[in-house]
């Protein structure tokens, strides 16, 4: 039943992502319940606070998901070091978002480390994948 | 006379060159018209390097031509990409052999380290080359926001993503033209 659910949360979300992609956040999903007995699908709410919150970044510096991708994820923003406009990551904006697996690994991987210092677990990276699709 | 140079300059940027030169002088512009002619067009694997290496290295910043640094410079830089100046730049294993090796075999050919007393430079604005075009440039017109580092080239350099940094076509933002 409650795998039903995550199905069907997928299937709700599928014009915000490419199959490929969608087949990814079921392999994290699985991942996830492993790590974690209480994993009870991925939720947009706990990805915005992934996302909106700031942390001692890889530079020891305070650094968020927002201070370069902004609040709005319908807007473009900006690469805080080199100030190199950055697309929309809003699928309805830019429909290049969340359309390759390998796009998606190697951001989530490079951006977990930049802002956190470290990689992110499956749930986490769900969560934020889950905010991306919603806004 | 500037259509004969806009088609030496696409035969040279087809071969994946770049105007490396200071002053517009005549006889400068005469020896690159040269060089152009007898640049080789890439072949399609080198166009796929050179678009894997703009999508990559250009997501974050200019994609700055192989020939501004030697060999030495690549091979640390790509060795180093998980921290690469304090961002994780890293690629997976295929494109990041892809772009090595376009990087190496597109490297300068003049290594300048001595001058550098054996340090391998990492940034383009560290090499001795690009210190002693820039001398002249004031802090101001680099740190302002519309440029904010000697990273962004193609702030004043208009043509720069092309590969091209002629005299001429510079425009320093809130300062205009360059003139010696």
């Amino acid at each position: 039943m409650k795998y039903l659910a995550i199905v069907s949360m997928f299937s709700m979300s599928l014009m915000a992502a490419s199959p490929e992609v969608v087949q990814y956040m079921n392999e994290l999903s699985k991942t996830a319940k492993t790590e974690n007995s209480s994993f009870n699908g991925f939720d947009a709410a706990r990805g915005k606070e992934i996302f909106t919150s700031t942390h001692t970044g890889k530079q020891g510096k305070p650094m968020a998901c927002t201070s370069c991708h902004t609040t709005n994820l319908a807007n473009s923003g900006k690469n805080s070091l080199t100030g190199k406009v950055i697309d929309p990551l809003s699928p309805r904006a830019n429909p290049q978002r969340l359309t390759s697996t390998k796009e998606v690994t190697k951001w989530l991987k490079r951006n977990f480390m930049d802002v956190y210092a470290r990689e992110g677990t499956a749930q986490e990276k769900g969560d934020v994948l889950a905010y991306i699709m919603k806004n | 006379m500037t259509k004969v140079l806009n088609l030496s300059i696409a035969a040279l940027l087809l071969a994946g060159g770049v105007y490396l030169y200071a002053d517009d002088d005549e006889r400068e512009e005469h020896e690159h018209k040269r060089s152009a002619v007898v640049a080789k067009p890439m072949t399609p694997q080198e166009k796929s390097s050179v678009a894997l290496y703009t999508k990559e290295c250009g997501a974050c910043h200019m994609a700055y031509q192989p020939q501004f640094l030697p060999k030495r410079s690549w091979d640390k830089t790509m060795k180093t990409l998980d921290n690469h100046f304090g961002t994780d730049a890293s690629l997976d294993p295929q494109d990041h052999k892809t772009i090595q090796d376009y990087l190496v075999s597109h490297a300068s050919k003049n290594d300048q380290m001595v001058d550098m007393r054996g340090a391998v430079a990492l940034r383009i604005s560290e090499t001795p080359y690009f210190v002693r075009e820039h001398r002249e440039v004031t802090k101001k017109m680099v740190t302002q926001p519309e440029v904010k580092s000697f990273a962004n080239c193609n702030a004043c350099h208009t043509q720069a993503t092309n590969g091209s940094y002629r005299e001429r076509e510079i425009r320093i933002p809130n300062y205009g033209r360059w003139e010696d």
